[in-house]
């Protein structure tokens, strides 16, 4: 059961991040690298704010938002000053570690002693024992399910259909009188504003920010958006943010069991590229397969 | 063309029918594992370097002394972070959902990490090498524990340390120290360095870096404008120690270590703290809340009383400095020999 939880907290925390991922990376086509500094940035706002005694649930609006003008930020950097998409993100994730450790005000924050949404008065005095060690999960689950579905809709609106065009074909937006630096500016406000949340809700649930959480970030959500298009592709009844949640939850679950049968921690980096680039490879090989046929 | 693509998609449920099984399965075989009697003791450490690895191997030493030997009654599971937090809190995951007994959680990150996940079990948590558990959350203001967690600290005894430098060098006015922007433990640690500096006639050149690949451009920076160099226990910093070692030498300047491990392998002398002695403390403390005498919410965190001078004559030699002989008499330990 202890398993269960762990991967299930862990797989939510960063599906969360990996919706805005599927994003850049799929509707876009933009590898946006600003997440490895976004991620920290939702979990460096809210340390620094609950250390202020503002309300949690507060600081995952504002995580949010601090995590939109990030993105902006990048979508600028990108679109105005015209510096490549990956080069952009580069920028922008390297200047956010500082901006992050000035917002943090130190690299280490720990908020054990302060209230957070899973562990707070109201949940000590009205939940049973047996209840709270699920607490957390289920928490984690109702703030994915609330982006998924807030993401869902959006892709539906007006905005949301221009966002999906701006990827396939950007002669498209132009022939429809839009302007198509605006829509990736959106874009990436809103895959960043989801990061950000991400790293908000994994400070809170782990207790303490630390600088380094960031790294790596966007292999995670690369892998589980990968990983979650290219095997649930044919699954009519999975829209592809439900199949990036499942991707997240299964490159947790596939991490956690690296580790469990033996794998030695050093050695998981080289075994989380080395599935990544399968999985690419072999995504990308029944894609070319189809075409050809 | 159609019948193809709905075929497809059964398939495709199979598989994923497969995987949700196999995940289940794994998940439920992890659930159905007897329970041994050996105790279970899951060690992070959050970086790879001489003094950490001191800490681990003394606290393997202190649990032995208090009669829990490997193989025989207790099982050491060891995971290191690399200096990685997200891959920190994975192997907290891990440690927990073998069934440790207690979690040992060596440096601030790793404790922390540790803590936060053992806390909902009620997993136990010993750290060692937290300079300051009362910044880290980890115990209160007036020392007791923050929660199920205790340990030992390893403050740097900064006075001793700049008096020790002051009888080396007797004409020397700057001190450079390199140290890692991420560090909470440096940052306190600098601070006081400038505090204390002024009463022994240095002054403090800081030197702020954020990743092992800023070493080299900083060390060369400040290399220049001091006179000798000491080191805090900065995890980055002293993971590339060598590297620095080399340019200070090239430029003929001494560099002071924080601990005996440095000492051996270049720095010219030291007032450490025996991380091996930590370690054996905090392995202590572990064996009583593994024999059930008080609970780690009971333990407030212990901190190393002796700090001692270490001292390197090959080094010296070198550098044509002479160490004086009342710091040798005093010395716990002299190196005639630069380790590789």
């Amino acid at each position: 059961m202890t398993v269960l939880l762990g991967i299930l907290e862990e797989g939510f925390v960063y599906a969360i991040m990996a919706l805005g991922v599927y994003i850049t990376y799929k509707i876009l086509d933009f590898p946006d690298l600003s997440v490895d500094g976004t991620f920290p940035l939702g979990g460096a706002v809210a340390a620094a704010l609950l250390c202020k005694g503002v309300n949690p649930w507060l600081t995952l609006v504002l995580a949010f938002l601090v995590g939109a003008l990030a993105g902006i930020g990048t979508g600028l950097i990108h679109v105005k000053l015209k510096v490549r998409d990956l080069l952009s993100g580069i920028i922008m994730m390297t200047a956010l570690y500082s901006v992050n450790l000035k917002i943090a005000g130190k690299a280490n924050l720990p908020i054990f002693s302060r209230e957070t949404i899973f562990e707070n008065a109201w949940i000590e005095a009205m939940l049973p024992d047996g209840v709270k060690r699920y607490v957390t999960v289920i928490l984690l689950f109702l703030i994915l399910l609330a982006g998924k579905l807030a993401l869902d809709a959006y892709l539906k609106t007006r905005s949301g259909y221009l966002l999906r065009a701006a990827g396939d074909n950007e002669t498209l937006v132009t022939s429809l009188a839009k302007d198509k630096g605006l829509v990736k500016i959106t874009g990436l406000a809103i895959a960043n504003a989801f990061a950000a949340l991400a790293g908000c809700v994994y400070v809170e649930m782990n207790g303490f920010f630390e600088i380094s959480t960031g790294t790596g970030t966007i292999v995670i959500g690369l892998a589980s958006v990968i990983i979650g298009t290219s095997l649930f592709k044919n699954v009519s009844f999975f829209k592809p943010t439900t199949a990036v949640i499942a991707g997240s939850l299964l490159y947790k679950w596939c991490v956690s069991r690296a580790i469990r049968f033996g794998l030695p921690s050093n050695d998981l980096k080289l075994v989380t590229s080395v599935l990544f680039l399968i999985i690419l490879v072999f995504s990308e090989k029944k894609r070319r397969g189809k075409k050809n046929a | 063309m159609k019948l193809s693509s709905c075929k497809g998609s059964r398939r495709k449920g199979l598989t994923m029918l497969g995987i949700v099984l196999m995940m289940g399965a794994s998940v439920l075989s992890g659930c159905d594992k007897k329970k041994d009697d050996t105790i279970k003791v899951g060690i992070g450490q959050f970086a790879e370097h001489g003094s950490l690895d001191n800490c681990r191997n003394g606290f393997i030493e202190g649990l032995k002394a208090a009669g829990y030997t490997e193989g025989e009654n207790i099982t050491f599971y060891y995971e290191n972070a690399q200096t990685d937090g997200g891959i920190a809190s994975q192997i907290v995951d891990n440690f927990l959902e073998k069934g440790c007994d207690l979690i040992c959680g060596i440096a601030t990150p790793m404790a922390q990490s540790a803590y936060g996940a053992a806390k909902k079990q009620d997993v136990p948590v010993i750290f060692t090498a937290v300079t300051d558990p009362v910044a880290a959350e980890l115990a209160n203001a007036d020392g007791t524990p923050a929660g199920n967690v205790t340990g030992t600290s390893d403050k740097l005894p900064v006075e001793m340390q700049l008096e020790m430098i002051r009888e080396v060098m007797p004409g020397a006015k700057t001190i450079g120290i390199l140290y890692c922007t991420s560090e909470v433990n440096s940052i306190s640690a600098i601070e006081e360095y400038k505090e204390a500096a002024g009463e022994f006639g240095f002054t403090i050149v800081e030197s702020g870096i954020q990743t092992t690949a800023d070493i080299p451009l900083a060390a060369d920076g400040l290399i220049g404008q001091v006179d000798c160099l000491t080191n805090l226990t900065d995890n980055t910093v002293v993971s590339c120690l060598p590297v620095i070692l080399e340019k200070a030498r090239e430029a003929g300047i001494p560099i002071f270590g924080s601990e005996v491990e440095q000492v051996k392998i270049g720095c010219l002398g030291a007032v450490g703290l025996d991380y091996y002695s930590l370690g054996i403390q905090t392995g202590k403390m572990a064996a009583q809340v593994l024999r059930g005498e008080k609970k780690a919410c009971e333990i407030p965190f212990e901190v190393i009383e002796e700090a001692a001078f270490y001292g390197n004559t090959a080094v010296a030699e070198k550098l044509g400095i002479t160490i004086p002989d009342a710091l040798i008499e005093k010395a716990a330990q002299m190196f005639d020999t630069i380790e590789q």
